[in-house]
C-alpha cells in the first residue's frame, strides 16, 4: 500500500499552469524527499494533498482511500510553511488549542507526548512569539503530530535552522519514521534531505522528473577519485595540461575518469607536488539534482 | 510493506465542540472582546449624558425624555429623522461586526485557518462556529449595553416609566436578532477574507442598517422591512410583544441559514489562503 499515491495531476493559477499531469507515489513507512526548484509546484502539490487548495484533474488517493474523506485527512499531519499560531499564546496554549480542535480526549497528555517528541518539554511557556525559528518549526511539528497521524506532510521545515537545530530535527524526523509515520518533506537543503530520506522525487515545471529510492540515488550517483595535494600552486599547474580539471569546496582534485587518475598522480609528482590523500566517492544528491537539471535544460525540456 | 489502516471517523459533534471550544477559549483570552463589553456599555451612557439640542435662549432639552429610548425606540422607526430614533441598542451590532471582522481577520493572518482546514474540519463547521461566537458575544454587548444605558439614565435622573413586558420583548428580540447579524459578518468575512479593510468596512456599512434606513425613507414604516435583518431589530422597540419575538426569531433563523450556506458554499469553493 502506498500512503500517497498521485496520478495525472493538473493544476492551473489562471493561465500559469503549476502541475501538468504529474505522478507522485510514496510508500508507507518511507521518508519521501520531495526536491525542485522554487516554482516548480512543490508547495502546490503539498496543498492539494492536505485539501487546501483545489486541483483541476487527476485522482489522489491516501492510504489507498479518497484524500477528501473526513477520516483520512484527520489522520494526516501538516506543516505548510510555517505552523498556524496564535502569536501571544505559549506554545503549550497553541498546542492545547489544536488539541481542542481535534476533539482529543487526554488533551494536556497528548500535548506532553509531542512536546517530547520533537524536544520541547522545557519551553512548553515560552510564548510562540518569543521562539526562535528552530523551535517555531518544532512547535509545528508537534501541532502536526497531534492526534498521532499517519501521515506527515512537511513543507521546508529546516529552512533557517542552525546547524544545531538541523540536527535536532533530523533527529526527531528519524525518530517519528521509525515509529511507522510516512514522511514527505519538501527541501532545498539537499545535503540535510540526503541523510533522512529513503526515497526521492524530482520535480519541474509542474511535472515528476524521477522518483528513485536511495539505493537507486546511489547507483545514479557518479563514482570520482578525490585527490589532495597540501600546495598552493597544484590547481595553476593542472590547468595547464587538463582544462577541465575540478577542485571542489575542500581543495579535493575530482577525476572521473580512473585511468586518468594515475596520469595525473604522475603528472604532478613530475612538476613537484606530492598528492598526501587519495580516495573513491561519490556525487551527492545536490550534484545529483544540478547535473539531471542541466541534462534537462540541455535536452530542452 | 502492505499494511491495511483503519480511520475513525469524526461525527459533526465532535468537530463543532472542539472548534467551538478554541473559539470560546480565545474570545475570553482576547482584549478585543472585552473592550467591545466595555464600549457597549460606554456608549449609551455616553448619547444619554451628552446629546441635546439647545434652543435659542441657551436652554438645552436633552435628546432623550425616558431611559429605556436608549435601548429601543417607542415605535417601529424605520427611517429615522432624528439621532434619537438611531441611536439604541441596534448600536451594538455595528460593535459585534467590528470585533467579528478582528477575530476573523486573525485566524486568517495567524494561519490558523490554515492549519484548521488541513485536519478534519469542515468548512460548514467554521461558518457555524464562527456565527455561535459572533451570536454569544453580541449577546453580552447587548447585557454591557443595557446595563451602561440603565446606569447612566439614573445618574442623570430621567424617567424609568416603560411597559415592563414590551422593554423585555424587545431586549430579547435584539438579543435574537445577534444570530442574524453574527452569520451575515460571517459570511462578509469569509467573502473578503484576503482584504481585512473590505471585511471591517462592509461590516460596518450593513451594520448601521444604512440600506434599509434608505429603503424606509422611500416606501414608509412597511412592515415588509421586517424580513431583514435591520428591520426585524428596529421592529424589537418599547411596543414589542410577543409576536415580535417570533418575527425577530424567523428572520435571525431564516438569514443565519441562508448566510451559513453562502458562506460554506464560499469556502468549499475557494482554496484556502
Amino acid at each position: 500500500m502506498n500512503a500517497i499515491e498521485i496520478r495525472g495531476l493538473n493544476k492551473s493559477f489562471g493561465e500559469k499552469k503549476a502541475l501538468s499531469e504529474f505522478n507522485m507515489t510514496v510508500p508507507v513507512g518511507s521518508i519521501y524527499g520531495f526536491i525542485g526548484e522554487n516554482g516548480s509546484g512543490k508547495s502546490t502539490t503539498e496543498k492539494i494533498i492536505c485539501g487546501l487548495i483545489k486541483h483541476n484533474g487527476g485522482s489522489i488517493k491516501l492510504f489507498d482511500r479518497d484524500y477528501l474523506d473526513d477520516d483520512v485527512k484527520a489522520k494526516i499531519g501538516v506543516l505548510i510553511e510555517s505552523p498556524g499560531c496564535f502569536p501571544n499564546m505559549s506554545v503549550w496554549n497553541n498546542l492545547m488549542l489544536q488539541a481542542s480542535n481535534l476533539d482529543i480526549k487526554d488533551k494536556k497528555g497528548e500535548v506532553k507526548r509531542v512536546l517530547s517528541l520533537v524536544r520541547m518539554e522545557g519551553s512548553a511557556s515560552n510564548k510562540y512569539k518569543n521562539c526562535s525559528l528552530g523551535m517555531k518549526q518544532r512547535v509545528g511539528i508537534a501541532m502536526a503530530l497531534l492526534g498521532n497521524p499517519k501521515l506527515l506532510v512537511l513543507d521546508e521545515p529546516i529552512n533557517g535552522l542552525d546547524a544545531d537545530g538541523m540536527r535536532i530535527m533530523r533527529e526527531v524526523l528519524l525518530d517519528l519514521s521509525k515509529s511507522g509515520i510516512t514522511i514527505l518533506i519538501s527541501s532545498h537543503i539537499l545535503g540535510e534531505l540526503e541523510k533522512i530520506a529513503t526515497h526521492y522525487g524530482i520535480i519541474r515545471g509542474g511535472k515528476m522528473l524521477i522518483e528513485m529510492t536511495d539505493s537507486e540515488l546511489s547507483k545514479s550517483c557518479r563514482t570520482f577519485i578525490k585527490l589532495k595535494a597540501n600546495n598552493q600552486d597544484t590547481k595553476m599547474v593542472l590547468l595547464q595540461k587538463y582544462s577541465e580539471i575540478k577542485v571542489d569546496e575542500n581543495d579535493y582534485i575530482r577525476v572521473y575518469d580512473r585511468e586518468e587518475c594515475e596520469n595525473i598522480v604522475t603528472y604532478l609528482y613530475e612538476n613537484g607536488i606530492l598528492v598526501s590523500e587519495i580516495k573513491e566517492d561519490k556525487i551527492s544528491l545536490e550534484e545529483f539534482y544540478i547535473d539531471l537539471m542541466e541534462e534537462r535544460v540541455n535536452n530542452g525540456i | 510493506m502492505d499494511k491495511s489502516y483503519e480511520f475513525e471517523k469524526p461525527t459533526f459533534i465532535k468537530r463543532i465542540k472542539g472548534m467551538l471550544g478554541v473559539d470560546f477559549y480565545r474570545l475570553f483570552h482576547t482584549p478585543v472582546f472585552y473592550i467591545f463589553l466595555i464600549i457597549s456599555a460606554i456608549i449609551p451612557a455616553m448619547v444619554l449624558g451628552m446629546t441635546g439640542t439647545t434652543s435659542p435662549n441657551g436652554e438645552i432639552t436633552p435628546l432623550y425624555t425616558n431611559t429605556w429610548q436608549i435601548i429601543a425606540s417607542n415605535e417601529p422607526m424605520y427611517a429615522v429623522k432624528s439621532i434619537s430614533e438611531y441611536a439604541n441598542m441596534n448600536m451594538v451590532f455595528i460593535f459585534g461586526g467590528i470585533m467579528i471582522s478582528i477575530f476573523i481577520g486573525h485566524d486568517y493572518k495567524s494561519g490558523y485557518v490554515k492549519q484548521l482546514f488541513t485536519t478534519h474540519p469542515k468548512k460548514q463547521d467554521y461558518m457555524i462556529s464562527k456565527t455561535l461566537l459572533g451570536t454569544f458575544s453580541m449577546a453580552c454587548m447587548c447585557i454591557t449595553y443595557l446595563l451602561g444605558g440603565f446606569v447612566a439614565g439614573l445618574i442623570c435622573g430621567y424617567s424609568m416609566d416603560v411597559n415592563f413586558g414590551s422593554l423585555v420583548c424587545a431586549i430579547l428580540g435584539k438579543i435574537i436578532m445577534s444570530l442574524g447579524w453574527a452569520s451575515l459578518y460571517t459570511f462578509l468575512n469569509v467573502l473578503f477574507r484576503k482584504f481585512f479593510g473590505i471585511s471591517i468596512a462592509s461590516s460596518f456599512f450593513l451594520g448601521t442598517g444604512i440600506l434599509i434606513i434608505g429603503v424606509g425613507s422611500v416606501v414608509g414604516n412597511s412592515t415588509m422591512l421586517n424580513l431583514f435583518l435591520y428591520g426585524s431589530s428596529v421592529y424589537a422597540c418599547l411596543s414589542s410583544n410577543f409576536v415580535t419575538i417570533i418575527v425577530c426569531l424567523v428572520c435571525s433563523l431564516m438569514w443565519a441559514l441562508i448566510y451559513n450556506l453562502i458562506g460554506t458554499l464560499v469556502l468549499s469553493k475557494c482554496d484556502v489562503y
